[in-house]
């Protein structure tokens, strides 16, 4: 309705601007030679199409012709013309009129097209950009979401997207909600890949219809929407397989090394307990305390070893997330060091920790892991009667810096950037057991708790070096109390 | 039949079972064994023991459920078994009235020494809670609210002398951090670990001779605190 009252008016507007041209020529008639009277009239003809389009350029162009013809052409105050020559001057008039409200309405029809054209361009544009940033098909989602409920000014919007190349199915819906029951909505747009149909787009917005250039950018971003879902969904898929490959590898590379890890302290428990049942040999106390050492310390190793193994694949299923609590970081090296009391009897522990370690916030079982991998390690190097020396220090307010060294041989640096990766082993395996797992696990935990691990070579020993962040959920505790960072 | 305690033993595995049957026994212990939650309830209702070992990992029933089943009738000390990989289960089975934990694979005088603590602390449980608690040349009078070290005074805040009062009353018994600070501080507070660090740190540092290597305010590494008696 009010669409077609404003062009009523802007015809209206139109005949007025002729009228106000017509009033002062009309006093000046006596002056003006009928020429020049009719370039002054094109004048209201092109203002009328410049300011409301083409149809009242026309009307003023017709409204025109006629008060020339009427006051202006002898014998005035007729539609009658005298003279011949007026006549060809009035269709000429006329003529031009129209001619040149047509030009200057249709280059007003492109200026607006154009326009158009560019604010659908930008808004393409942006969506491009702001799904650029975007990982995960829910993000992704979100930010089409977003950007249809911006361009098209909608109240609301949802969404759909079904369960495909592997993935699930969800909604967004945009915000705030409105759920007004039974509404349908204003549009619905399908999301359409090249291998189907992946979900839909609903707009809620009032009662005003889509413009048809609006319905076709609509389409446009549904188009890209569906792409950059597609892509989404097949990258998440390639990832998919890589880890199931990784994993595969990973299989076979325990199948070939466990039997053998298992099967040596296996093979002493069986010995040592076999000999003190038989009952041909007549141990000596020493003797058979010896070998219940043994097997003591050999299932202690078998234990370690499926612990490892364990750890190992909740790494690799990337299930491994840190129950993360305040810890204080003597108590958890406490515990690695009773874990590990049989294996590090024959060394030398020393600790330097400072009074006023600040507690970290760690998973405690992960982290104490770690120390007994690493404590593990340095016993298979370093030969008994040597030193291990754990020490810490605050390094800065975000992080604390634990180091585990030990007196065994230096490592070669070509090795050192690999000494973290699963089966890597430095020396023969027939000389030192071990799967190759344990620094790998130590790695993992340390990264999941977001720190790091490195190995170097001091002027006399070797050194694993660990970063610990002290800061968790925006705090960070020292013994004094909680200071909010 | 020997005429010491009475231990039931609840675990599916026979092999443990045989082996702690044996170890048990010979060390004057009456031993009764079940391989099945259900079994080991009625066995214990039966037969009330002195102190039951249950393995977590039952085929029937859940070793956490049959922990608070027992618990909804009896007091009697509990020492759960759990295998490395479900530590957390400990944590719940402590929450859930247990009052030690073992992992498995363990050496026996570890068992043995735990056997000792808990039968100790049940013996005393049930001479009634005494107002005032003797560990050492530790004192403390839960009525007066005041505590003594070799004879002197120690000054502790209330929720410092609250926290030592309600380790020391659960002496012997392995209590979870999120059990202390439910009881201490209250239920919107379990998760404030680090409250409980902190004063636990002031109390060794006050109570303890080593605040380093304590004497009576224990912890029991990655999952709560218990007080000794001394031993």
């Amino acid at each position: 309705m009010r669409s077609i009252f404003s062009q009523v008016r802007f015809y209206l507007y139109a005949i007025l601007t002729t009228s106000m041209v017509t009033i002062p020529l009309y006093f000046l008639r006596g002056y003006l030679n009928t020429s020049t009277i009719a370039l002054i009239y094109l004048l209201p003809v092109l203002l009328s199409t410049t300011s409301w389009g083409l149809g009242p350029g026309l009307v003023a162009g017709f409204a025109a012709f006629l008060t020339y013809n009427y006051f202006f052409l002898p014998p005035y105050n007729t539609l009658i013309v005298g003279h011949p020559q007026d006549i060809l001057s009035l269709v000429v008039f006329f003529g031009v009129a129209i001619l040149t409200s047509q030009l200057v309405g249709r280059a007003k029809q492109n200026l607006t097209a154009a326009m158009e054209r560019e604010r659908e361009l930008a808004r393409l544009y942006e969506l491009s950009v702001a799904l650029a940033g975007a990982n995960g098909l829910e993000a992704i989602a979100r930010v089409v979401l977003n950007q249809a409920t911006d361009a098209f000014c909608a109240t609301f919007a949802v969404i759909q997207v079904q369960a495909f190349s592997g993935g699930e199915a969800f909604e967004v819906w945009s915000e705030p909600l409105d759920l007004s029951p039974g509404r349908l909505p204003t549009v619905v747009s399908p999301l359409q890949t090249a291998r189907g149909l992946i979900g839909e787009i609903r707009l809620w917005r009032g009662e005003v219809p889509l413009t048809p250039s609006e319905a076709k950018l609509l389409q446009t971003f549904a188009t890209q929407g569906a792409l950059a879902l597609e892509r989404e969904a097949l990258l998440q898929a390639e990832t998919r397989a890589k880890v199931l490959e990784e994993s595969d590898r990973l299989k076979s590379a325990l199948l070939s090394s466990v039997p053998h890890e298992l099967r040596t302290p296996l093979a002493t428990i069986k010995a040592s307990v076999t000999s003190l049942l038989s009952g041909e040999v007549d141990w000596d106390s020493q003797s058979r305390q010896d070998l219940l050492e043994t097997v003591d310390e050999e299932t202690d190793d078998l234990n370690r070893l499926v612990g490892n193994l364990l750890d190992m694949s909740r790494i690799e299923a990337g299930a491994l997330q840190p129950a993360r609590q305040w810890n204080e970081l003597e108590e958890i090296i406490d515990g690695a060091l009773k874990r590990m009391r049989h294996a590090i009897e024959g060394y030398q522990i020393e600790l330097d920790l400072p009074d006023n370690l600040p507690l970290i916030p760690v998973d405690f079982m992960e982290i104490q892991r770690v120390f007994v991998n690493l404590l593990s390690n340095s016993t298979k190097y370093a030969s008994p009667g040597t030193m291990i020396q754990i020490k810490a220090r605050v390094r800065d307010p975000e992080w604390v810096w634990v180091q585990v060294t030990n007196q065994g041989p230096p490592v070669a640096s070509e090795h050192l950037d690999h000494i973290f990766e699963k089966f890597y082993r430095v020396t023969n395996a027939d000389e030192i057991t071990g799967t190759g797992l344990g620094l790998s696990i130590c790695k993992g935990i340390i990264e999941a708790h977001s720190g790091c691990i490195w190995a170097e070579n001091l002027t006399d020993r070797f050194a694993f070096s660990i970063l610990l962040p002290r800061i968790w959920e925006g705090k960070s505790i020292s013994m004094a109390g909680v200071e909010a960072t | 039949m020997s005429s010491g305690p009475h231990i039931l033993v609840i675990d599916d595995e026979p092999q443990i079972l045989r082996a702690l049957k044996t170890i048990l026994s010979a060390k004057r212990f009456q031993v009764s064994t079940a391989s099945r939650g259900e079994e080991g309830l009625a066995l214990a209702a039966a037969n009330p023991p002195d102190l039951i070992i249950l393995d977590l990992g039952l085929p029937d029933m859940d070793g956490i459920t049959v922990c608070s089943r027992l618990r909804e009738w009896t007091r009697l000390p509990i020492i759960v078994l759990s295998v490395r990989e479900n530590e957390r289960d400990k944590v719940r089975a402590l929450d859930a009235g247990a009052d030690d934990y073992l992992a498995k694979p363990f050496g026996i005088e570890e068992l043995l020494a735990r056997i000792r603590v808990a039968l100790r602390h049940s013996a005393q449980a049930q001479g009634d809670q005494e107002s005032l608690i003797r560990a050492g040349d530790l004192t403390i009078d839960l009525t007066r609210h005041v505590v003594t070290l070799a004879g002197e005074e120690v000054k502790l805040t209330a929720t410092e002398f609250k926290l030592l009062a309600y380790l020391a009353q659960n002496a012997g018994r392995v209590l979870t951090h999120q059990g202390i600070l439910n009881k201490v501080w209250g239920f919107e507070y379990v998760d404030n670990v680090e409250y409980l660090r902190v004063f636990m740190s002031n109390l060794r540092r006050k109570l303890e001779k080593d605040p380093k290597k304590p004497h009576y305010l224990l912890s029991e590494p990655g999952v709560g605190y218990r007080f000794s008696l001394g031993e």
